[in-house]
């Protein structure tokens, strides 16, 4: 269960502080496939870093399960990040001289798991999103979209989180390859039991997921 | 893949930006070490020079070098003031005569060949052969310069390199004479002895008066070997010549003391002597080199900074570049440190292929370097002194060009290691900037 209670974030600009996220509270259950939408610059962006230990909040709190991930020190943090938080992101976010399988094995790397095990895991999740054989073995940049994506979000299933945080996965794609990286995810969301919250433009998008937070100006105004 | 792999890896992600960097790296590197075996060289020269001079204070009556000049020979009474002075050890004394074919039996075993005639004839204004000084064979007026046979009295007949003006001494048979020692003995260089068919043992005249050879020394150079030495009392009873002394070397408790004991020999004798010291002689001598250690250590410390410098610019402009990279690698889980440890290894395996190149150049270039520098500087420096300091350290000064400079495995070592520190001084700010790195950045960046 990932529960959010009366979430605030604050950016000084200059002079002036501007309220990002505005006394944000909302849950979203296991293995439940959420989103959020909203305009551009209401905070989408930032509530996903938030609940992706990638900021910290000015006040409120973040549980997943039964922990606060807001009372985490740094070392704690970084454990958090890499152990029960996958993340996907618009353009991919590839590592650019590692091939796709590196980089799939690169998060369990960081979380210590056997090197044996990394390559088996990599390219079984490879499999699993579509990229067999030679195209395990190319970098991103030998790569389309479409495939990128679906290596980030293997990369982002490596180390089987609790919680899967996607910002815009289809912006960079077409709808065609948009609706089948949409499709991998919600499968994969089932199949893992991995709870996912998206951020979307995509209405259509949105409609397709178990739930649908709207944020306007930093507030949830909507669900 | 750990973080070390992949930080070699991550070195040659732009083959012309490392190819670039790795050949500038390799040129400073290449630079220092080449100052280094020159300040290696040069410094190991320097300490043979300055380890060969001894802590010595040379004093000569004044106006007299040798058998040139003019003036007064220095006394007994004298030299005793110089015994009393602060830092003085032990004073030699020695009395320099020429032997003469009326009172000695011993012929000359150096020929007087064209310099010898030219020699005697431009000893003097009105030079008049003395009829002693000269082996004379008379046949229509014209008279046969030999080249005398040159007497020391030394109370020091242990050292007799120095009593001898200078070259390697050796013993070749027999022993020398102690140095309080009266007696009529000699030790008698090896050409003289062959000469005059002598041996230890044997008796030749001087000062008519019978002298038993008792040692038989090889100086190494044909001049030395033409000479005499005996006891200093002998010498000066025997050429009625007493009390006096024609040069003397006061011994120093240290090289630090060496000036102050020369400025205070000079107190004690006066305008009577003339008193040098070899400590002075020999830090003008080897003031080129001294410039060429100052030069080679600033140019080898600028080539370390320079080199820290670009490999630091190098490591900034790479994060800044993968900003974006280290956020996210930041997100999937990974510490600063891992990501600081990914990096250096990135600049150690640029600046360690550099160092590669850099010793291939050194090795090529640093002897040339050596010989180059010090080619210059000793040619533009000039040997001063009188006769004796040239003869003393003319050799030297003409070996200072014959530094010669390798690089040994302790370059290639200290080439490693500068290499490693560059890269970690060049990696520290670029370490600072990964730390800096929010994970959030990247977020804000879609």
């Amino acid at each position: 269960m990932l529960q959010i209670k009366e979430l605030k974030k604050v950016f000084k600009s200059g002079d002036t502080n501007v309220l990002a996220v505005d006394d944000v509270s909302f849950s979203v259950s296991d293995g439940q496939f959420a989103s959020i939408i909203g305009k551009s610059g209401s905070g989408k962006s930032t509530l996903l870093s938030l609940l992706g230990a990638l900021d910290k909040p000015t006040s409120g709190h973040i549980m997943v399960g039964d922990k606060d991930i807001t009372k985490l020190h740094d070392r704690a943090l970084i454990k958090y990040r890499g152990r029960k938080i996958g993340y996907v992101f618009q353009s991919y976010n590839l590592v650019p001289n590692l091939t796709a399988l590196e980089n799939v094995m690169l998060p369990m790397e960081f979380a210590k798991v056997p090197k044996k095990q990394r390559i088996e895991r990599a390219g079984k999740l490879l499999d699993q999103v579509g990229l067999k054989d030679d195209k395990q073995k190319r970098k991103p940049g030998r790569l389309s979209g479409g495939e990128q994506q679906r290596v980030a979000i293997a990369r982002a299933l490596a180390n089987k989180p609790q919680l899967i945080l996607a910002d815009e996965p289809t912006g960079n794609l077409d709808s065609q390859t948009g609706k089948m990286i949409f499709d991998l995810l919600h499968d994969l969301a089932k199949t893992e039991n991995t709870t996912i919250l998206t951020v979307t433009h995509d209405l259509s998008i949105a409609g397709k997921t178990d739930v649908t937070f709207i944020l306007s100006d930093g507030k949830l105004v909507k669900r | 893949m750990n973080v070390v792999t992949r930080g070699i890896r991550n070195a040659f992600r732009n083959t012309i930006r490392t190819f670039s960097i790795v050949l500038i790296l390799g040129l400073i590197i290449g630079l220092s070490l080449a100052m280094l075996v020159a300040h290696q060289a040069v410094g190991q020269k320097i300490s043979s020079v300055e380890s060969s001079v001894g802590n010595t204070v040379s004093i000569s009556p004044a106006g007299v070098r040798g058998f040139s000049g003019g003036g007064s020979p220095l006394t007994e009474t004298q030299i005793a003031k110089v015994q009393k002075l602060a830092h003085v050890t032990s004073v030699d004394e020695s009395l320099s005569d020429r032997l003469t074919t009326s009172n000695s039996n011993l012929v000359s075993a150096v020929d007087a060949g064209t310099l010898g005639q030219r020699f005697a004839g431009n000893s003097g204004q009105s030079f008049t052969p003395p009829p002693d000084a000269f082996g004379r064979s008379q046949s229509g007026g014209t008279t046969t310069f030999t080249p005398p046979v040159t007497v020391n009295g030394t109370t020091n007949p242990t050292n007799l390199s120095d009593t001898l003006g200078g070259g390697t001494f050796k013993l070749t048979s027999g022993n020398v004479f102690s140095s309080t020692s009266s007696d009529n003995v000699a030790v008698i260089g090896s050409s003289l002895a062959t000469k005059n068919n002598l041996k230890v043992g044997s008796t030749f005249t001087a000062y008519s008066t019978n002298i038993t050879v008792v040692g038989i020394f090889d100086a190494g150079n044909t001049f030395s070997n033409n000479q005499v030495v005996m006891p200093l009392k002998t010498v000066q009873t025997l050429s009625s010549q007493s009390g006096d002394i024609t040069s003397a070397t006061a011994n120093i408790d240290s090289i630090t003391n060496v000036d102050s004991a020369t400025t205070a020999v000079k107190n004690a004798l006066g305008s009577a002597a003339d008193v040098t010291n070899a400590a002075a002689q020999a830090q003008t001598t080897i003031a080129p080199l001294k410039s060429i250690q100052t030069i080679s250590l600033y140019s080898l410390l600028g080539a370390v900074v320079a080199g820290a410098v670009i490999i630091l610019l190098t490591m900034v402009m790479i994060v800044r570049e993968r900003r974006r990279e280290i956020g996210v690698i930041k997100a999937i889980g990974a510490s600063n440190i891992k990501i600081m440890i990914q990096f250096m290894t990135e600049a150690i395996t640029l600046t360690l292929l550099g160092a590669v190149i850099g010793i291939g150049i050194g090795v090529v270039a640093g002897n040339p370097i050596t010989k180059l520098l010090v080619t210059n500087s000793t040619n533009s420096s000039t040997l001063a002194g009188p006769g004796r300091f040239r003869r003393a350290f003319g050799g030297i000064g003409n070996s200072l060009s014959s530094v010669h400079g390798s690089v040994g495995w302790s370059i290639i070592l200290y080439g490693l290691v500068g290499a490693l520190v560059i890269a970690i001084i060049g990696s520290t700010l670029a370490s600072y900037f990964i730390a800096k790195v929010r994970p959030a950045e990247v977020m804000r960046a879609e």
